[in-house]
């Protein structure tokens, strides 16, 4: 699924409308784009008409990679955020981050990023949780009900320092760790995270703690807004589901000819930002999000 | 004020008869700069604000506030100073806080009691640089303080309250009525001495052939004589031809009368100046910062007190535009006799056919802007102003060297004024690589927008656009607000490829109500219903940089029909509060939320996360009313004042309280309940 256009959203709270939003809109725009170029097309599902199929990929909508940034790579700060989706194995994340990374270069014609910033599922920053009261009782900062055992973070890390090691990304990130989980963390790394960001409903309240630790390991706290479960299944459903706000890619009962029958089930979504540097525009910004569909669909 | 050059400055006749040449130069000089620097490309964001000041000296002994007539000492000293930190003969700062920051400018301004101060070298878009935005406007501040003398405080008021009293307001003390400005309130010294100034002043006077007029409306409170009669007003003065002027009856009943150039240009303003990466983005940032200007100018309302006297009004806009209105009679299509106008009152007769002048001109040279120049697919025809004047002959120039209609027009327009000040040794040879005769024209129009070339002199510097409407705040901290609000705003303009398109005519009548008191929460103002831009039908991307809306019609209407909408359906009346912080039934997103909306956008650290959004929170309260604005803050504290008689008189005593409420506000910032809460940071909850 691809989502380009920022769109701004009404509430500031954390949310994934604007994710939504632009996916859907997006659908919107390739259906309605075709069928005023083609509206007698009774091919069948419709769908047909405007995704692409590539081997076993289906694009929603189709897609040939855009122009690219009109000016060169220089002037540019990249910055792409991969969101793994819970309930995914994270064997599967190498894969899927050469998938999500490849996708963005593919789209803004470039052949590396300046920061990938990846956000674990179930690892949810709590101001308040960060104290270091907390720290001193021992008792866990980072509560999550999914948490990601340790070592399978640290797995998804070396394919990260791999694709850093080979130019394709400047500098990591991480997204909601505090100060334990990074002090835990970076021994454990060839190449550090220069930043961590994190979401702040009151920005007054960022722990001292986490603000002298990530001062002292030369980390950047950065700031987001982004929901941490960003595409539930019922969402991804919603969206892609035969209903007068889907897309009508998957078919409407059990025994419909009309899309595709079985489960679906998203695996990731990406978001990419280009920013001119000296100017502060945003110029270029989207998501594309991953979801495995069909009857065989691994859980 | 640009740069001061010296010469023999010409007098107004004189000066009107060389008016034809300075024109046809400042066009050949703008298209030779047009012509070398249109194509300049990828100049990086910069943008600087101006913060000015009045300077008051306080006098606790006799419990009086006066105006320090000491600008030219303290710039002195102030340039002195410079020189050394520049030399490095002397450290810059008792602190550590602004090294490695260039020590900021200061600049003389038309009144000799202003000072105006500027960063001492622009500012970028990187985050950290706005930061330091407010911090630096302490440091000059302080500086300029430090240069004062212990009695005397830099004060962010726009105008000081008893100017043009009858008592001892300035010092050192100058009896009223000299030969340049002709006041019956205020002393020719009261301008800044350099020639440049007194000459403007006279020769918007001899132009427009009497004194400028201002009268504003009092603010009626119960003990307000009704009808109310400028009680300061002097009817028996014969030392100038112009003191018949109020005997022609130029002060009006229930209004504050002024007539000198110093109440207008006397007024402090936070003006923020632009540079656009490219000629192009800079006329668009200049279309669609033009709708904002009066939204601004009311959110920023600071000027309730007028001569002593509560007003019916709260910015200071109309006041420096009648002070500086140099139109003739005719122009302003006012009847003309034969026989001298003391006959009798003139009044409005636009049929009566033009004698002396070429046009009828609706508004004065400080104004809101009359011309939008983006050559943008959104402009519609309908938006541009039906009474716009044009020079047609300039029009024709430019046009002939190859300007395209829109830019040609906004000069030519702007070119309909004379020039004030012309110095005699400028007009002996055309120098086409200079600017002079351009900007003598260019920066005598005071417009709420201004679009500026890059000077010729320097490559470095790019296509600015300048936002010229808001007031002065009392302290640093909302003028950092202020100005850092209106640099993200362009930068979501950009991004999101927002359109505020609206006609100018409702423009120029936002602007009007911007002037009512508490205009913030009492009025309404025409604003673009949808800020946002169609999305385009998009054969080849499925990202790029064109954007989407979030309501509900971008993304399930129809295709959009190729006939557009009518104009009167694109725009509404809406609140400031919901132009701010957005509708309550969603229907419009609201300034704040797209601003905060970019913010999630880019990559912010979280101090500066934090420090902008205070500065948001400032913004969202004054438009929700949860702050006060300047205006008021300043109405309660006089109406609460022990010295008030609710007679609509500001007395001695209630300006020197107010002057050293807001110099203890400027410290303070209104923290733990202390003077200016209200405006700045509301109840503890």
């Amino acid at each position: 699924m691809l989502g380009g256009h920022p769109v701004i959203r009404q509430l500031t709270e954390k949310s994934n409308v604007e994710l939504i939003n632009s996916l859907r809109a997006n659908i919107q725009a390739a259906q309605q784009q075709h069928a005023e170029e083609d509206p007698k097309t009774q091919q069948q599902p419709r769908y047909l008409t405007w995704t692409k199929q590539q081997d076993d990929t289906l694009y929603i909508p189709s897609t040939d990679f855009g122009y690219g940034l009109s000016e060169e790579r220089s002037a540019y700060d990249i910055t792409v955020k991969l969101f793994y989706l819970p309930g995914i194995p994270a064997s599967r994340r190498c894969a899927h981050t050469r998938e999500a990374i490849d996708l963005v270069l593919k789209e803004l014609h470039v052949d590396s990023i300046d920061l990938l910033i990846v956000s674990f599922p179930g690892i949810l920053f709590d101001a308040d949780d960060d104290s270091e009261v907390e720290d001193e009782e021992g008792g866990s900062s980072d509560t999550g009900s999914e948490e990601d055992d340790f070592d399978s973070l640290l797995q998804t890390w070396r394919t990260l320092e791999g694709l850093h090691e080979q130019g394709m990304i400047a500098q990591l990130g991480v997204a909601e760790f505090g100060s334990e989980r990074l002090a835990r963390f970076l021994p454990h790394t060839k190449v550090k995270p220069s930043v961590d960001q994190i979401n702040l409903k009151d920005c007054c309240v960022v722990p001292k703690s986490l603000i002298l630790y990530a001062k002292q390991e030369r980390i950047q706290l950065l700031t987001h807004n982004d929901c941490n479960d960003i595409l539930p299944v019922g969402t991804t459903r919603e969206l892609l589901g035969p209903g007068a706000r889907g897309a009508g890619i998957l078919a409407s009962a059990p025994d419909a000819d009309d899309g595709i029958q079985g489960d679906v089930a998203p695996q990731w979504v990406v978001k990419y930002t280009a920013v001119v540097k000296d100017r502060g525009v945003v110029e270029n910004k989207g998501y594309f999000a991953l979801a495995d569909v069909g009857s065989c669909v691994k859980p | 004020m640009g740069l001061l050059a010296l010469g023999t400055a010409l007098d107004w006749p004189e000066a009107q008869k060389r008016a034809d040449q300075v024109r046809k130069w400042g066009i050949e000089q703008l298209l030779a700069n047009w012509h070398r620097a249109k194509g300049k490309e990828r100049n990086a964001l910069l943008w600087g604000d101006e913060v000015e000041y009045l300077v008051v000296a306080v006098d606790d002994e006799a419990k009086k506030a006066r105006l320090s007539l000491a600008q030219a000492e303290i710039l002195k000293s102030l340039a002195e100073d410079e020189a050394s930190w520049k030399t490095g003969t002397r450290p810059q700062s008792p602190s550590n806080e602004h090294d490695g920051e260039e020590p900021p400018h200061f600049h003389p301004e038309f009144g000799r009691f202003m000072l105006e101060a500027t960063p001492g070298k622009p500012w970028g878009i990187d985050f950290k640089d706005l930061l330091k935005v407010e911090s630096n406007m302490k440091w000059r501040r302080e500086v300029a303080r430090a240069h004062m003398a212990p009695n005397e405080h830099p004060i962010t008021l726009t105008t000081f309250p008893r100017l043009g009293t009858k008592d001892d307001y300035i010092q050192p003390y100058y009896p009223p009525s000299g030969p340049a400005l002709r006041s019956q309130f205020v002393p020719d010294e009261i301008a800044n001495p350099h020639i440049r100034f007194p000459t403007l002043a006279a020769n918007i006077r001899s132009r427009r052939g009497r004194k400028v007029e201002l009268n504003v409306p009092v603010y009626k409170d119960t003990n307000t004589p009704s009808p109310f009669k400028d009680p300061t007003v002097n009817y028996d003065l014969h030392l100038w031809p112009e003191d018949d002027d109020v005997r022609n009856g130029a002060a009006k009943d229930d209004h504050v009368y002024m007539d000198a150039m110093a109440f207008g240009m006397g007024s402090c303003c936070l003006q923020i100046t632009f540079q656009a990466k490219n000629i192009t983005e800079g006329r668009k940032l200049y279309d669609q910062l033009s709708p904002l200007g009066p939204i601004l100018l009311a959110l920023t309302a600071a000027t309730p007190i007028y001569k002593g006297f509560l007003v019916d009004t709260d910015v200071r806009w109309n006041q420096i535009s009648g002070a500086v209105d140099d139109r003739t009679r005719e122009e302003l299509g006012e009847f003309v006799r034969d026989s001298p106008v003391s006959l009798g009152m003139p009044f409005a007769n636009p049929s009566q056919p033009l004698k002396n002048n070429r046009w009828r001109i609706p508004k004065s040279r400080y104004a809101s802007n009359s011309t939008y120049i983006s050559q943008d697919a959104r402009l519609r025809k309908e938006y541009l102003d039906p009474d716009l004047i044009i020079d047609e002959d300039i029009k024709k120039r430019l046009m002939e060297d190859g300007m395209d209609d829109l830019l040609a027009t906004h000069f030519a327009h702007l070119f309909i004024r004379d020039p004030l000040v012309i110095f005699s040794e400028d007009l002996e040879e055309l120098d086409l690589n200079k600017a002079d005769h351009f900007e003598n024209l260019q920066s005598t129009n005071w417009q709420h927008m201004r679009f500026k070339p890059p000077p010729p002199d320097k490559d470095d510097i790019g296509w600015r656009v300048e936002f010229r409407s808001m007031e002065i705040q009392m302290t640093d901290f909302e003028n950092a607000a202020f100005s850092i609000f209106i640099v993200l705003v362009t930068r979501a303009i950009l991004t999101y490829d927002l359109n505020f398109y609206i006609p100018i005519p409702r423009t120029t009548e936002n602007m009007e109500t911007a002037h009512a008191r508490n205009a913030i929460h009492d009025r309404k103002f025409y604003f673009r219903k949808d800020p946002f831009s169609p999305r385009r039908p998009n054969h080849h991307s499925s990202s790029g940089s064109n954007l989407s809306s979030t309501t509900s019609s971008a993304a399930n209407s129809p295709p959009p029909s190729p006939t557009l909408a009518p104009v009167e359906s694109e725009y509404e009346l809406m609140a400031i509060a919901d132009i701010i912080n957005g509708s309550a039934d969603g229907s419009f997103p609201g300034l704040i939320p797209i601003v905060e909306s970019y913010l999630d956008s880019v990559n912010v650290d979280v101090e500066t996360r934090c420090s902008l959004a205070s500065y948001l929170d400032l913004i969202r309260k004054r438009a929700n009313g949860t702050l006060w604005t300047g205006a008021k803050w300043i109405r309660e504290f006089v109406a609460s004042h022990p010295d008030y008689k609710q007679d609509s008189v500001v007395s001695e005593q209630i300006c020197y309280d107010l002057v050293k409420a807001v110099d203890e506000m400027s410290v303070n910032e209104g923290r733990n309940g202390t003077v200016g809460w209200e405006l700045l940071k509301g109840k503890a909850s």
